[in-house]
């Protein structure tokens, strides 16, 4: 069969010259970019600068805190959700009542847009009359009540939780199609030899759902590295500096319309998620075995 | 034995409806909470509102401005859509079909875009250039250039499957490879389209970033945009503010319980290695 003629290159055409103008192009023009003085008041003349934006942003501190605070939320986030994730596919897979419910009820955050669940979480955080702040008054540990969003300590961590909280779900999903993927011929198998609940897990379950671990841990590297709305909507950066991310920083520097900075700030995220998206892939698809 | 197996059944249920209370709390003080009045609201308590201001909404849609949001979301979540899916699919066809060079280009293209982030300060000067900024056109683009990867992926996974027996069948009878296409492949896609179709205009709804970053005029601001406005304007007046985040929220989560077979299936789909 001709091949050429039946699955004609133009059937792609559409999809790739949309790509490649408007996401390709913004990527070679950050390599450009990033190297010159571009600024929205000379939008159409920039001149060439060699490194003079990255050495600034690695001399600025705010940009610094930025990039920690950024590593800290993507670990952190990756963590908990890897962890929370599994136990409530574990839970789900297990015999308990109302399944579907339950099911529909822990996905559900992850449709829900990040500035909606970003102005609720204002209204569980806040230090008057806060939800959490009732809750914790409520058990009798009104010694920890604070100003969750308002306090340098607490609010990368209260945007954090909130992360986990939208997006646990979402990797239960993926860790229910794996164990489904599962066959109960090798538990049956475990079990005549007498192995034990928890060496079934340790030896069946975990290796057989390495796939469904790396899709779960790169997924949320990436998306954790991608953080803005929350912050956003939750705290713009603050207080202070504290929660600054790569992505507000970005924001930041484009509306003071520095955009050679900007544009530099915008290429080290990128190089950043590559490198980090192709480390963690290799790391953990060499963990995987053949089911 | 059995009894054993009850017991353990009970608490693993009711662990599973304490955690559910985690999300569902907050929700449900958000929906009783925009039936409020504004005093009543900033309690954030679970009673049910003293009186029931259903008022509250209409206030949200004319000071907030969304039923023009409302339109101006439809638009792009509707256009962003139909491009993809009609070129992701067309694209995932013949690289899923042929393997040649230039096939496997495609593949890494889109690859990258699954993992890179989008360089949004040269994107802005590129819509400068091209006149765009500011317009519906521009932030389609973006929109769909940023769906397109993750589409095409998932659409070549599936299309994998379907026997090449019927392509032949059709090119044998002499058909068009377009006519071929959309008579006899794209009717079979109808159930990964169904997941498709309803994640990509999920993702279009609630995108926040390029909107904000591409529209400074407020008459072309999406619902995200406009509740985010909204509640910096009336940020003491929780009753309004749970109202307009319903309004927003409303939508996408009808989609997904009328949908959530092929919302779920979605995420998984990504998580098949092809």
């Amino acid at each position: 069969m001709n091949q050429k003629k039946f699955y004609p290159n133009y059937f792609t055409y559409p999809a790739i010259v949309l790509f490649f103008i408007f996401y390709c192009i913004p990527i070679i023009a950050s390599f450009v970019m990033s190297f010159t003085n571009w600024n929205i008041k000379r939008i159409n003349s920039p001149k060439f600068t060699g490194l003079k934006n990255f050495i600034r942003l690695f001399e600025d501190d705010y940009f610094m805190l930025a990039l920690k605070n950024t590593v800290l939320f993507a670990v952190a986030t990756t963590i908990g959700i890897v962890v929370l994730g599994l136990l409530l596919a574990l839970l789900l897979n297990a015999a308990i009542k109302g399944k579907a419910f339950f099911r529909t009820v822990f996905y559900l955050p992850a449709v829900l847009s990040l500035i909606v669940v970003g102005i609720m979480f204002k209204a569980v955080f806040k230090l008057d009359g806060g939800i959490l702040n009732q809750i914790l008054n409520a058990i009798g540990l009104s010694g920890l009540t604070r100003d969750w969003l308002g306090n340098g300590t607490t609010a990368m961590w209260s945007i954090i939780f909130v992360q986990v909280w939208k997006w646990s779900g979402f990797a239960m999903a993926i860790y229910l199609a794996g164990l489904q993927g599962i066959s109960t011929d090798y538990y049956e198998a475990a079990r005549i030899d007498g192995a034990t609940v928890w060496q079934r897990f340790r030896k069946i379950t975990l290796p057989l759902l390495a796939p469904a671990f790396t899709v779960v841990i790169t997924m949320n590297t990436i998306g954790g590295f991608k953080v803005f709305e929350q912050v956003y909507v939750m705290t713009n950066g603050g207080p202070g500096n504290a929660t600054q991310v790569l992505n507000t920083y970005i924001y930041k520097e484009f509306s003071k319309g520095t955009l050679g900075r900007s544009s530099a700030a915008s290429l080290l995220l990128f190089l950043l998620i590559a490198v980090i998206a192709v480390i963690v892939n290799k790391a953990l698809t060499s963990r995987e075995v053949e089911m | 034995m059995k009894n054993k197996k009850t017991v353990s059944t009970v608490i693993l249920s009711l662990v599973a409806l304490l955690s559910s209370l985690i999300i569902i709390v907050p929700l449900l003080i958000v929906v009783f909470g925009s039936f409020k009045d504004a005093a009543e609201a900033q309690l954030f308590n679970l009673a049910l509102p003293s009186s029931w201001h259903f008022e509250n909404y209409q206030v949200v849609v004319e000071k907030g401005n969304m039923g023009r949001a409302f339109m101006n979301s439809m638009i792009i979540t509707l256009v962003v859509t139909l491009f993809v899916v009609v070129a992701g699919s067309l694209n995932a066809f013949v690289v899923s079909r042929k393997k040649c060079r230039f096939t496997s280009f495609v593949y890494y293209l889109f690859l990258l875009g699954m993992i890179a982030p989008i360089q949004i300060v040269t994107t802005y000067g590129l819509l400068q250039m091209m006149n765009l900024t500011g317009t519906f056109l521009g932030v389609i683009c973006v929109e769909a250039a940023l769906q397109m990867p993750w589409t095409i992926f998932t659409l070549s996974g599936f299309i994998k499957n379907v026997p090449r027996e019927l392509d032949e069948a059709a090119f044998i009878d002499g058909a068009s490879p377009l006519r071929m296409f959309f008579c006899v492949i794209f009717p079979l896609l109808k159930p990964i389209m169904a997941t498709v179709v309803v994640t990509t205009a999920m993702g279009a709804w609630n995108e926040f970033m390029v909107p904000l970053y591409f529209f400074s005029s407020s008459t072309k601001w999406t619902m995200p945009l406009t509740v985010y406005n909204f509640f910096g304007q009336y940020s003491s007046n929780w009753n309004y503010v749970f109202a307009d985040l319903i309004l927003t929220a409303l939508p996408i989560t009808i989609l997904y319980l009328l949908c959530q077979k092929y919302v779920v299936a979605g995420t998984t789909a990504g998580a098949v290695k092809g």
